[in-house]
């Protein structure tokens, strides 16, 4: 895990979805509609270019997710 | 406490169809979660030996929906009983698979049902609600489940589907015949609707799945001369590039979802609108503030708790909640048990249409078999509600509800609701 500088979450963080595991709820695009998009034809979440998010947020999108599909991109 | 062959006795009985004649028995969901680690639940014809560890405690709810690799949906059943391998076989479903399957199977009919398409389908929804709302009015009341908790949601999933209308009733009448499965058996005799596959091999061991596998034949073969742009064409056409669906893949599909598109919705329709009409304190404040709605929705569903269960298998030797469970054992999720966990929710029993923070499981803990029609159910039971404060309808008790005998759907067949 990468470093946490602030301490309280509020670092900016981008995310990662893994397209094969990703099942296509949409509960990511739900709750962050700038962030995740659903493909309109697979309905496979992919992540928009240079969208991030506070590091709270993120970890609570990645334990959101159903297929366990998303992750935080630490360098 | 004595000991079983497996671990503790359950101090309740949760499994037997006919204790929920008289609804969930909380009490007893209560006794087991404050049992340390899990309690093992007899159950069948072995008794101890055929039985479950029952996980009623939110967190070890989660931790089985969260972990499939070690709590299987592909093992056994996801049912109660266990099923010989070629029934198993036989009717295997989205429900019943495990990744790779599974996220094949999910991923053809996934688009169907994200929260952006579900927007499309709220306009029909609407509809279909205020009309039987004005119905119901006008009618001084009556059964809130043959006039509007039974229609709405099947109106709804075959529009999407693409089945005729007319067709609503004789699918509600199959479906209901399907969660007799669950109860005390079928009432069914077994070359019904012409049946003569054996029941061992149809869902829920009825000869009205054998009823609903014809009727996805007949849709098949509609939609093949006649491609539309409802699902039942998008599963075709899912099978027609080669590998996806087999023709029993499709059939199990059609039937899954003509039963759990409208069973599962209209079970949160009716105990919400029960609770409404039981707590006219709670449908006040959502008159006085209608921006609760979204948080009502999500407490009519938590309150219904529509399915009680889902089983998993361990797929090996592992340990849950301090625990040792074998390869092979049966491990029941009781999301009735879950979703009044005093650990998780303030003030559990109470009906709370504000309630703020509400992590219930009613559409299962969270992991891959996360319920497909969650979000259409959340938007059916909001417009509903939506329709109702528009007309400023308030329910009021009738008769007392005619519950099912079933373990597994929070059933009631009739309930008799006044409009005051």
């Amino acid at each position: 895990m990468g470093g946490d500088p602030t301490g309280d979450g509020s670092e900016r963080v981008a995310m990662v979805v893994d397209e094969d595991r990703c099942i296509g709820i949409g509960q990511c695009e739900l709750l962050e509609p700038d962030v995740f998009r659903l493909g309109d034809e697979d309905a496979i979440s992919r992540v928009v270019d240079g969208a991030d998010l506070p590091r709270a947020r993120a970890l609570e999108l990645v334990d959101r997710c159903p297929s366990g599909a998303i992750s935080i991109a630490d360098a | 406490m004595a000991d079983t062959t497996k671990g503790p006795a359950s101090p309740a009985d949760i499994a037997s169809p006919t204790i929920y004649l008289d609804g969930i028995p909380h009490e007893g969901f209560a006794a087991i979660r404050e049992v340390d680690g899990l309690v093992w639940h007899p159950y069948g014809d072995q008794g101890d030996r055929s039985g479950f560890w029952a996980v009623t405690r939110h967190a070890d709810v989660r931790e089985v929906s969260k972990s499939p690799d070690v709590f299987s949906s592909a093992i056994g059943h996801t049912n109660l009983w266990d099923l010989e391998a070629d029934a198993l076989e036989a009717r295997r479903s989205l429900i019943d698979s495990d990744a790779p399957d599974h996220t094949r199977l999910r991923r053809v009919v996934s688009k169907a049902f994200t929260p952006r398409t579900t927007r499309n389908w709220e306009g029909m929804a609407r509809d279909i609600a205020a009309e039987l709302v004005e119905d119901f009015v006008a009618d001084g009341g009556g059964d809130w489940v043959g006039k509007v908790a039974a229609p709405l949601p099947i109106k709804v999933i075959l529009a999407i589907l693409g089945v005729p209308t007319e067709d609503a009733d004789y699918m509600v009448e199959l479906t209901n015949y399907l969660v007799e499965g669950t109860g005390e058996g079928t009432s069914l005799p077994d070359d019904a609707y012409g049946n003569t596959t054996p029941t061992r091999l149809l869902p829920f061991n009825s000869p009205a799945s054998h009823a609903l596998y014809e009727y996805a034949e007949k849709m098949r073969q509609l939609r093949m001369a006649e491609p539309g742009e409802d699902l039942v064409t998008g599963l075709l056409e899912a099978e027609a590039d080669g590998e996806r669906l087999t023709a029993a893949e499709y059939r199990n599909f059609f039937q899954l979802l003509v039963f759990a598109g409208n069973e599962t919705t209209r079970t949160a329709m009716i105990h919400g609108a029960m609770a409404l009409a039981e707590h006219p304190d709670e449908w006040a404040r959502l008159q006085a503030d209608p921006s609760l709605v979204v948080r009502a929705v999500d407490e009519v569903i938590r309150w219904a708790s529509p399915i009680l269960h889902m089983r998993r298998t361990a797929s090996r030797d592992t340990e849950l909640a301090g625990t040792p469970i074998a390869a092979g054992d049966k491990v029941v999720m009781w999301y009735a048990g879950a979703n009044r966990d005093p650990e998780a929710f303030d003030d559990p029993y109470r009906f709370d249409v504000g309630r703020e923070d509400n992590p219930h499981y009613a559409f299962g803990g969270g992991g891959p078999h996360f319920c497909l029609g969650a979000f259409l159910a959340r938007m059916e039971i909001q417009v509903l509600l939506e329709e109702m404060l528009a007309r400023d309808v308030v329910l009021a008790p009738g008769s007392a509800p005619e519950r099912l005998a079933s373990n597994f759907v929070h059933g009631v067949s009739s309930v008799e609701l006044a409009v005051a």
